[in-house]
């Protein structure tokens, strides 16, 4: 079973915002944003933009018919800036012309005059001046000041996670039509629609029920059209002030330099091992670079908070955690939301204990894995544990002994080039952390001709999750899939939805429309008995599209079936909820029980490191994965060499530089992903066997982010063959680019 | 007016010659396929082929990225986008993408059946390898690639038997469903279409490929009268005259890499011009449109440096010969005046047991700008002392540097030589911080690379 949009992605007729015809009269909006860090605005005057060609309105914060706020967590973001403004990038004025090309070329004549004032740049420095999201987080688990003491090893030091751009093909766009009455529709590219459809009715000043949010797909999302509202409200609010419709697009270095991307880390860590090297303390300080607004970065810290110890059993562990305010557009959710920063610490801090006790990192960290029955930081104990089961996997398909010694004989042979691996194993909480997100509704309709629509709170950006939810619908009703279609995300259908995001998506819309399917299901099967007056209704089933009376039939087809009950008035439509249950957590004592269940996994990775030029190939990766019992073998291999990839490039290529100013240097001629020839020559995934899952729908397990860890892998495997050139010097920061392979061999002594 | 055969339609437009193809398709044609990701051909989304008919009948396609391809460069062309493969039965590649689960969002898609499409029509030989380099240029952000790799690979397996060269390949290709019956006809079709000629305004802006040109000033360009050298055929040649290679200055990158002139005469080049952009890029970009770009950087450029290539320069008094070492005069500024163009590359042909080297380091190996490249020409004399010696170096200086070595000459290669010869073109260097490396970092690498230059087997052992 494939995801059945590929059928119009090859022929390319599958519709993005863009490709939706252009309703008649449709206008262009361009946002004016602040070139400065931080200022105060002095004085604004769009008077020559207005007056320009083709320009149809010029829009400040004065304009905003409702309220001026698109803050995710916190009321702390304005739409359009009022007197001062936060980071380069931040919108001021909205231009609306009849193209695009018009419209940038009024954006020149907008004269702002702006105050530059003092910025900061550095988590640590805005951190010692006090600014920060949220409140500072911090949980002591058993006492790890004296456990320290009794440590024979101690690892210590400061580490650093650099960002990461998401890089969804589909820039931020949204397409605004007004309707009668003061209503509007608004077509986006986001992962959020109840979110998104909230603030578009606070933007607007009217009640939600005015508002219809219709999401087809996305051309990737990645997390990064999750807090995102700025690109949907500004269209809509043009569109409502100008009653005609409205499109935004960003260019693709627009999107690049204003939107939030993975956060920046600094970490100081401290890892205490006995002489075994069982783990008996660990302290771990984050320092998270979230931006000039709040956005969605408390909730990533949070999610890095509580994953900081890993795969492992920490027994005593102090972690804390700050979201640091500083003058860069504000930062957001990225697959894995927070846990390949709060996993990368601990892995990090591997590599530097198992030098300090001279054992290569994977076989502390074997000694180290999560088993049934430990209990985690937050007071979780750990039940259906495959950390061990997936290790084992990997270390029987590439025999991890032989794999460690046949580099170090490479690594002996050669000197122009060395080898490197790693090997880590992932766990990852699954539920959204936030207790409140974790539920979805969904609306089945079944047709008089037997035809079904699903529509649910789920937005399909690629993942598949479409795709599933047709599978659990197909298999509820016992009909060919064939018969169900998945309909748009649309808020008219499905209200308050959850963002799809935190690899929730089939989990918990899955589970709604299975609920749903259900109850259609024994409607029918109580309707069916009565109308081949069967003696013995139990006995009454449905299956490939047919009605069976125990063993015999079809008797009825379901085509017939759909038809009759619907002309015996019975109710073909049916909405159904799903809350994850039993999830709790205290943010006063840092204890509870926020995820639902655990995705494990484990891989290897090799590489080849050229210690003359700073470059390196990856070799090889070697992945095993525990989806449960998947819903779709193809899409959950999908997703996973996806997120694996994304992972390598976030440990290796993808960089942005700053300007002094804070501005985004990085292009799209500079920010480099990974592409075809960078691709480990063997990638190899495996579906962990005989896992069974009773906490998510059907017994699988999400798959979206939890592969993304694997992509340490090359970070860790070029560090192993950087340190074996020398470790004279710190533990490189992520990514190790070329360039920075390059200095850790050859650049300046530390100091100097 | 241009006429252009799009898909199965003819078109005739009076829309500006530099209005790019991806918007002329997408907002005048309607044809929504073809994707917009980047406006900078650094993904691959907005892939189509052109297919330009050759003086015998034959067609030859290229697979180009749509949003740095002017209209008035396919004047006269068959032009494919996705849309043009058939909306009915699936193609081979498209039915092997879906087979393989090879598309997820599906916005780099119709890029990728493009890509691999162009590479069924267009290859000199099927192979998996040469399909993945032909992919060179699709970015996706999905997929992490090993669903593509399959279908390449797949795509390869089933086309195994084909070995006719690409022009007379089409019928096995219609037959085999890689593209539709209509493409049969195409050739007919474009016999009848007149292309217009060249424009000849003396302040036409030359388009020599324009895949720098149209990232750094689009708009300028809608509104410029522009001559596009891709209708120059006379421009369009690579030879061998005596000891000297000529090439035309309209030869694209790609078929200059895999001229067989150039492979016979320079066989490193075929691999070292990979690293130069990508396949859809390489089939638009020029030789002579990469030297004129003048980038400190061009890889190009500073193969050529260490060549010892000259350009003819053609202007409206006759034409003139410069040595590419004289050609910048500083930041982006050449030699090179109004109403000029650069109309033939002449390299030497490598002097009997002359070695040459390449080295870049990006960030990206491929599909990405050096932070530093380099190239060397070395002869040296029966006793191994040097004869010539030419290291060029780029992303060192304002301008791409060849670099002053003649002290060397007469001494010996050896290690104390090299090490010398690495530490002069550091001290050469003149670095700046930017978004390819810090300045500290280039002046290292480029020793290192230049040391790495006299390292190489080819190096030390026989001509390239």
């Amino acid at each position: 079973m494939k995801n059945e949009d590929m059928l119009m992605h090859v022929r390319g007729t599958s519709r993005f915002v863009d490709d939706i015809p252009a309703p008649e009269g449709c206008l262009h909006a361009v946002l004016f944003t602040s070139p400065v860090a931080r200022g105060k605005i002095k004085s604004l005057d769009v008077s020559k933009a207005a007056a320009a060609p083709g320009v149809a309105a010029v829009y400040t914060h004065k304009d905003v018919p409702g309220l001026n706020q698109v803050g995710h967590i916190f009321k702390d973001q304005p739409l359009l800036a009022v007197d001062s403004v936060e980071y380069i990038g931040q919108p001021i004025a909205l231009v609306v012309a009849q193209s695009q090309r018009a419209a940038r070329l009024a954006l020149k004549l907008i004269k702002a005059d702006i105050e530059p004032l003092p910025a900061v740049f550095s988590p640590r420095e805005a951190a010692a001046k006090g600014l920060i999201h949220g409140k500072r987080r911090e949980r002591v688990t058993g006492d790890p000041a004296s456990a320290f003491a009794k440590c024979k090893y101690v690892a210590q030091g400061k580490l650093f996670s650099g960002p990461q751009e998401h890089f969804y093909f589909e820039t931020q766009r949204a397409l605004a039509v007004p309707g009668e009455h003061d209503t509007i529709k608004v077509h986006a590219s986001a992962q959020s629609p109840g979110a998104f459809h909230h603030h578009l009715a606070e933007v607007l000043g009217i009640p939600m029920h005015k508002v219809e949010l219709d999401i087809r797909r996305l051309g990737g999302g990645f997390g990064g059209k999750e807090s995102t509202a700025v690109w949907i409200t500004a269209p809509a609010m043009a569109a409502f002030l100008l009653k005609r419709p409205v499109k935004l697009a960003l260019g693709r270095n627009e999107d690049i330099a204003t939107t939030g991307k993975r956060h920046a880390y600094e970490y100081d860590y401290k890892l205490g091992l006995d002489a075994e090297g069982k783990i008996l303390a660990y302290e771990i300080d984050l320092y998270q670079h979230a931006g000039a607004c709040a956005d969605i970065s408390p909730a990533v810290l949070g999610r890095s908070f509580l994953h900081v110890s890993g795969s492992y059993h920490v027994p005593n562990m102090r972690v804390s955690g700050v979201s640091c305010r500083t003058n860069i557009p504000p930062n957001n959710a990225f697959r894995g939301f927070g846990v390949p920063q709060g996993t990368f610490a601990i892995e990090a801090a591997f590599t530097h204990a198992a030098e300090l006790m001279g054992v290569p990192a994977e076989e502390l960290k074997r000694r180290n894995l999560l088993r049934d029955g430990d209990t985690l930081p937050y007071g979780v104990k750990l039940e259906l544990v495959n950390a061990a089961r997936c290790w084992e996997a990997l270390d029987g398909k590439t025999g991890l002994a032989g794999r460690r010694a046949a580099a170090a004989a490479y690594n002996r042979a050669h000197t122009d080039t060395k080898k490197g691996l790693a090997v880590v194993p992932v766990c990852f909480g699954i539920s959204f952390a936030q207790t409140a997100l974790n539920q979805a509704g969904a609306l089945v309709n079944i047709y008089v001709d037997g035809s079904v629509a699903v529509s649910t709170g789920a937005v399909e950006m690629g993942q598949g999750v479409n795709a599933k939810i047709r599978i659990v619908a197909a298999r509820t009703l016992g009909i060919p899939l064939e018969r169900v279609r998945v309909e748009t995300t649309n808020t008219s259908r499905v209200p308050n939805a959850s963002p799809t995001s935190a690899s929730t998506g089939a989990d918990l819309n899955g589970m709604a429309t299975k609920y749903a399917c259900e109850r259609l299901r024994e409607r029918l099967l109580e309707f069916a008995a009565r109308h081949l007056s069967c003696d013995d209704p139990a006995g009454v089933s449905i299956r490939d599209g047919g009605v069976y009376v125990g063993e015999k039939g079809p008797v009825m087809s379901w085509e017939k079936l759909a038809a009759a009950a619907q002309w015996a008035r019975v109710d073909l439509s049916e909405h159904a909820f799903y809350a994850t249950p039993n999830l709790h957590y205290d943010m006063e004592s840092e204890q509870g029980r926020p995820f639902a269940y655990y995705s494990y996994g484990a891989s290897l990775t090799e590489v080849t490191l050229d210690c003359a030029r700073g470059t390196y190939t990856v070799d090889a990766v070697e992945v095993v994965q525990d989806a449960g019992e998947s819903l779709s073998e193809a899409i959950d291999r999908g997703q996973v060499e996806g997120a694996v990839v994304q992972g390598l490039g976030w440990a290796t290529m993808e960089q942005i530089r700053y300007a002094a100013d804070g501005r985004v240097l990085t292009g799209v001629n500079a920010y480099k992903i990974p592409d075809i020839k960078f691709v480990p020559k063997h990638f190899g995934v495996t579906l962990l066997k005989d896992s069974r899952n009773p906490f998510a729908v059907c017994n699988s397990k999400a798959i979206g982010e939890p592969p993304f860890i694997h992509g340490l892998g090359a970070y860790l495997a070029l560090t192993d063959a950087l340190r074996g050139v020398r470790r004279d010097k710190a533990i490189p920061p992520l990514p190790v680019t070329p360039e920075r392979a390059f200095m850790y061999l050859h650049g300046p002594e530390e100091g100097e | 007016m241009l006429s252009f055969i799009l898909n199965d339609q003819l078109v005739s437009t009076d829309e500006h010659p530099g209005m790019v193809l991806l918007e002329f398709v997408r907002d005048v044609k309607c044809l929504s396929g073809t994707k917009e990701a980047c406006r900078e051909g650094e993904c691959g989304a907005c892939t189509v082929l052109v297919g330009r008919r050759q003086p015998g009948g034959g067609m030859v396609y290229k697979a180009c990225a749509s949003c740095l391809l002017p209209i008035g460069d396919v004047d006269g062309c068959h032009v494919v986008t996705v849309e043009g493969l058939g909306g009915g039965t699936l193609t081979l590649v498209q039915q092997l993408i879906v087979d393989h689960s090879a598309s997820q969002c599906g916005f780099c898609t119709p890029g990728i059946v493009l890509s691999l499409t162009g590479f069924c029509l267009g290859a000199e030989k099927i192979s998996y390898e040469g399909a993945v380099d032909a992919l060179d240029g699709n970015i996706c952000r999905c997929t992490g690639y090993a669903a593509i790799r399959n279908a390449a690979r797949a795509l390869c397996e089933k086309l195994g038997g084909m070995n006719d060269a690409p022009a007379e390949r089409l019928a096995a290709l219609i037959g085999s469903g890689v593209v539709p019956g209509y493409f049969g006809g195409i050739p007919a079709r474009l016999a009848q279409l007149r292309a217009a000629p060249a424009a000849a305004a003396k302040d036409a802006v030359l388009v020599a490929g324009g895949t720098d040109l149209f990232v750094q000033r689009p708009e300028q360009l809608m509104e410029s009268e522009l001559c596009f050298l891709s209708k120059r055929p006379d421009l369009d040649y690579v030879r061998v005259e005596g000891d000297v290679l000529r090439v035309g200055g309209a030869v694209t990158i790609e078929d200059f890499r895999l001229s067989p002139t150039v492979r016979r005469h320079f066989p490193a080049l075929e691999r070292d011009f990979l690293l130069h952009s990508s396949a859809i890029l390489r089939n638009k970009a020029t030789l002579a449109g990469n030297v004129v770009n003048a980038s400190p950087i061009g890889d190009a450029t500073i193969i050529l440096l260490a060549l010892d290539a000259r350009l003819v320069i053609a202007g409206e008094k006759g034409s003139r010969e410069v040595p590419l070492s004289k050609f910048y005069l500083g930041y982006k500024k050449t030699d090179l005046a109004c109403g000029e163009l650069v109309s033939e590359i002449v390299i030497p042909l490598l002097p009997a047991g002359a070695r040459y080297s390449f080295e870049k380091v990006s960030n990206r190996t491929t599909l990405d700008i050096a932070a530093v490249n380099s190239a060397l020409r070395v002869s040296t004399s029966p006793d191994g002392t040097i004869t010539d010696l030419r290291i060029s170096a780029g992303g060192v200086a304002a301008v791409p540097l060849l670099l002053h070595l003649d002290s060397f000459k007469g001494r010996k290669p050896d290690a104390a030589a090299i090490e010398a010869i690495a530490k002069a073109a550091e001290g050469e260097a003149r670095p700046i911080d930017d978004i390819r490396g810090s300045a500290a970092y280039k002046k290292l690498l480029l020793g290192r690379l230049v040391r790495a230059h006299f390292a190489v087997p080819a190096v030390a052992g026989e001509a390239v």
